[in-house]
């Protein structure tokens, strides 16, 4: 059986004292921003990105996602308690966990959310093991042509999947293109967009517009409104739900957990859209729909194992094709630029201790946040109570030291400053920078495929439909754009997401 | 204010001894800086942290690692031509690189501010095939790209690199044409040969060797003679081309360090290089190891640049 050797190998990585940590660390961490408003996972691990240069890759790869699925335990709690999402997927927990802590039902709404996401987890980081290999051996098949058709598709997916506007979400891609083009010209070797600095060469580095635009941008943004804490309505209550509580909800984690794996795999998902999706397909579903919004556990337990699963399931392209499929999978993809690894199907084959650590650590680390978040609950509330004032300083202190040591240059610390103003802009405008952040990734890897397939082809265009895979995909992007077109499901769409606002 | 005055005039002359008497003898003073031009995690990252402690052993002295990438070596480059000349500042230099960039365009130093010190590695370009190719040997790489111009592509780690120039020479030298495919790194190079996106690649000896290399075969390599770690990989002057090509790695200080402290720099290096304990590690990151002192380093360079001066004449490889 290789697969349970690839397995042990995993377990074997995972176990070592180093890596054991740093999954702690990374899970703890993640609870704590998942806990605290105002600072998302997106963010922390753009602040933390440079930091892991320091570390050996797997550890640094195993603390980011962490941070990551622990971020999807600690949102709940307080969504729960005090009805304030620390996190975007929470968003849906709260208005039915809410309202079960007001009946004192707190803490089944906790117990539930807690061991939901644990059997999310689980399942989803199955899938990653099953899916990986199948799909990176499927992968070697994938020449620049298919790769062209891939990240069309990609990008177009993630504007459509975005909040918002999606006229807005399409210019936010440009832009991130046009900032991806900016260096030396891969094919020619002259220089683009650098305006005669040497600092420009290679191009914005990744880790200054992920801080800026995320990090620093987000902190203005926090500033702007007064601080609202919520305050601990009720006691939590019993723990362990009752049996009638254990019967409503174990399909709901099923459908949930399911909807979520699928769900984070494609582009523009995982967590946020996941938790979205399993809500409605609950109250569909149901039997008695009257009851969500009042304290439906299903309205719970569902979002629950569907944003952990879609957390986790959102590795699979990334670490399978290497092309990420949101904006923290760009971050992931951006740590393993810096520590040498490309990612792509030559990650399982050629390391495949860093693949089948990362996989196994993924589940040890769902296991440690069960520990960290049910008996912790009480602790984690009181952090609630630490001052936005003292918490911002110290994070903005933390972006600049980590920029600057990227590569010992205060020009990046500038660039910081530069993009943090235009992420405060872009919020004000109602921008969301996740499909810029994608464009920039993606954009350099659109462009060399492009080139790279008519190089191949000496010129011929009809590459990119002649070869089945490229040309499905192109195919399945071209109905998007006209189902985008199309009135009816315009509407739908909207209505889908005012739904989910309000 | 005049306690002010001299309370002030007290502690700038005590400031002042204790300057002048801090400055111990090279290399005590304070921290040896080496340069590498490369982001942390890369190859020549690697190998410099790989060496830092044996060097720190031999020189007694402290020695810190500090990464300035960008613009294929400029960066680094430049602050090392514009650094003191005080044997505290060092930097790593890797050909072509360094010399090809004085061809294709104008640079923020002078390249006659860096002397060479010593040579460490020197990695010959190959030729690499997917296992099932047809390709057997140069000539049927050549004689494929004659027979279909343009049909047959080869990977390189990008414009300007070792790979890219030796495919040049061998298409000048054999009158074929190759369709120049660059990748961003060995990495992707390599994951396109397997792949058999692409004819063939360039993967140097260390690139090769240092992984697994099933599904990959070397058709031959562009060094003097046959390398260490692959016995049986023919070079191309072997099989009927003069075409020699290597990626070489090495230390360099600024022009005007004094010639003592250079001479100690190199014996440290070459001391190293000796070590069975490093030549382990080396063997494990499948580094060719070749010593060079830096002026026999250096006598080569005018030679290679002209090579380069050349190629750029008759095919420049940046428009």
């Amino acid at each position: 059986m290789q697969f349970l050797d690839l397995l042990m190998l995993g377990f074997s990585e995972a176990f070592t004292p180093t890596n054991l940590l740093f999954c702690f660390i990374g899970a703890l961490l993640g609870t704590l921003i998942g806990v605290l408003p105002g600072i998302g996972p997106t963010a922390t691990v753009a602040i933390l990105l440079p930091i892991t240069f320091f570390l050996p890759p797997l550890a640094a790869l195993i603390m980011l996602s962490g941070i990551f699925y622990g971020a999807q335990y600690g949102g709940s709690t307080t969504a729960i308690l005090v009805n304030l999402p620390g996190e975007a997927s929470a968003v849906v927990t709260a208005i039915d966990g809410y309202q079960m802590a007001r009946k004192g039902r707190a803490g089944a709404a906790l117990a539930v959310a807690a061991l939901g996401s644990f059997f999310a987890g689980t399942v989803a980081t199955i899938a990653l093991a099953v899916a990986g290999p199948t799909l990176s051996s499927f992968a070697l098949s994938f020449g620049p042509a298919e790769y062209v058709a891939l990240c069309i598709f990609g990008l177009l997916a993630a504007t459509i999947l975005a909040h918002g506007s999606v006229i807005k979400a399409i210019g936010m891609v440009c832009l991130g293109l046009l900032l991806g083009m900016v260096g030396i010209d891969v094919n020619s070797g002259s220089t683009r967009l650098t305006f005669g600095s040497t600092e420009l060469y290679d191009g914005i580095e990744f880790v200054v517009i992920a801080v800026g635009l995320f990090g620093v941008a987000e902190i203005a943004v926090n500033l702007e409104s007064k601080e609202q804490r919520g305050i601990l309505q009720s006691t939590i209550g019993r723990l362990w739900p009752t049996k009638q509580e254990f019967k409503e909800s174990w399909a709901a984690v099923l459908r949930g957990t399911g909807v979520g794996t699928i769900l984070g795999v494609l582009p523009g998902g995982g967590a946020t859209l996941s938790a979205f999706s399993a809500y409605s397909v609950e109250k569909k579903i149901s039997r008695t729909p009257e009851k969500f919004g009042h304290g439906a556990i299903a309205g719970v337990a569902g979002p629950e194992a569907a944003n952990n699963a879609g957390a986790q399931s959102s590795f699979i392209p990334l670490l399978t094709l290497g092309i990420p499929s949101n904006s923290i999978m760009a971050m992931m993809l951006g740590a393993m630029t810096i520590h040498g690894i490309t990612p792509g199907p030559g990650v399982i084959q050629n390391q495949p201790e860093l693949f089948w650590g990362l996989v196994a650590s993924m589940w040890l680390g769902n296991a440690m946040l069960l520990v960290i978040n049910l008996p912790l609950i009480g602790l984690w509330v009181r952090l609630l109570k630490v001052p936005y004032r003292l918490m911002y300083p110290a994070i903005l202190m933390f972006c600049c030291i980590g920029v600057y040591s990227v590569s010992n240059r205060g020009f990046d610390v500038a660039l910081v400053i530069l993009f943090g103003v235009l992420g405060y802009v872009l919020r004000k405008a109602k921008c969301e920078p996740g499909p810029l952040l994608l464009g920039f990734v993606l954009g350099p890897l659109l462009e060399t495929n492009l080139r790279r397939a008519l190089l191949l082809s000496q010129g011929d265009p009809l590459v990119f439909v002649e070869r089945p895979i490229s040309g499905i995909l192109l195919a399945v992007t071209a109905v998007m754009l006209l189902m985008l077109v199309l009135p009816s499901i315009r509407k739908s769409r909207k209505v889908a997401f005012e739904e989910s606002e309000n | 204010m005049k306690t002010l005055m001299k309370t002030a005039l007290l502690a700038a002359t005590m400031l002042a001894t204790a300057a002048g008497a801090a400055r111990a003898e090279w290399p005590n003073d304070r921290p040896i800086q080496m340069i590498v031009a490369f982001a942390p995690g890369g190859s020549t990252d690697v190998m410099a942290r790989a060496m830092e402690p044996y060097l720190e052993k031999r020189l007694g002295a402290d020695i810190v690692i500090e990464n300035r990438p960008g613009a294929s070596g400029e960066i680094a480059y430049t602050a090392l031509a514009k650094a003191d000349p005080d044997g505290y500042t060092f930097s790593f230099i890797n050909t072509p690189g360094f010399l090809s960039m004085q061809v294709q365009r104008e640079l923020g130093y002078d390249p006659q501010d860096i002397k060479p010190i010593a040579r460490i590695v020197d990695d010959p370009s190959a030729v690499v095939v997917p296992a099932g190719s047809e390709i057997q040997t140069l000539k049927d790489f050549v004689e494929a790209a004659k027979a279909a111009p343009g049909s047959v592509s080869f990977g390189t780690s990008g414009v300007g690199t070792d790979d890219h120039l030796a495919i040049i020479l061998l298409g000048a030298q054999a009158g074929a044409t190759f369709t120049h495919i660059p990748f961003s790194g060995a990495g992707e190079t390599r994951t396109a040969i397997l792949g058999s996106q692409i004819t063939a690649g360039g993967l140097n000896v260390s690139e090769f060797g240092g992984n697994d290399t099933s599904g990959l075969r070397m058709v031959a390599h562009f060094g003097r003679e046959r390398s260490a770690q692959l016995p049986d990989v023919p070079t191309a002057a072997e099989q009927g081309y003069e075409v020699f090509m290597t990626s070489e790695r090495g230390i360099a200080a600024p022009r005007a360090t004094p010639d003592d402290i250079s001479a100690k720099f190199a014996d440290a290096v070459k001391a190293t290089l000796d070590d069975p304990e490093f030549q382990k590690q080396a063997e494990q990151l499948a580094l060719p190891l070749a010593y060079l002192p830096g002026a026999e380093w250096e006598a080569q360079m005018p030679a290679r640049l002209e090579e380069f001066r050349k190629i750029w004449a008759a095919t420049p490889w940046v428009q």
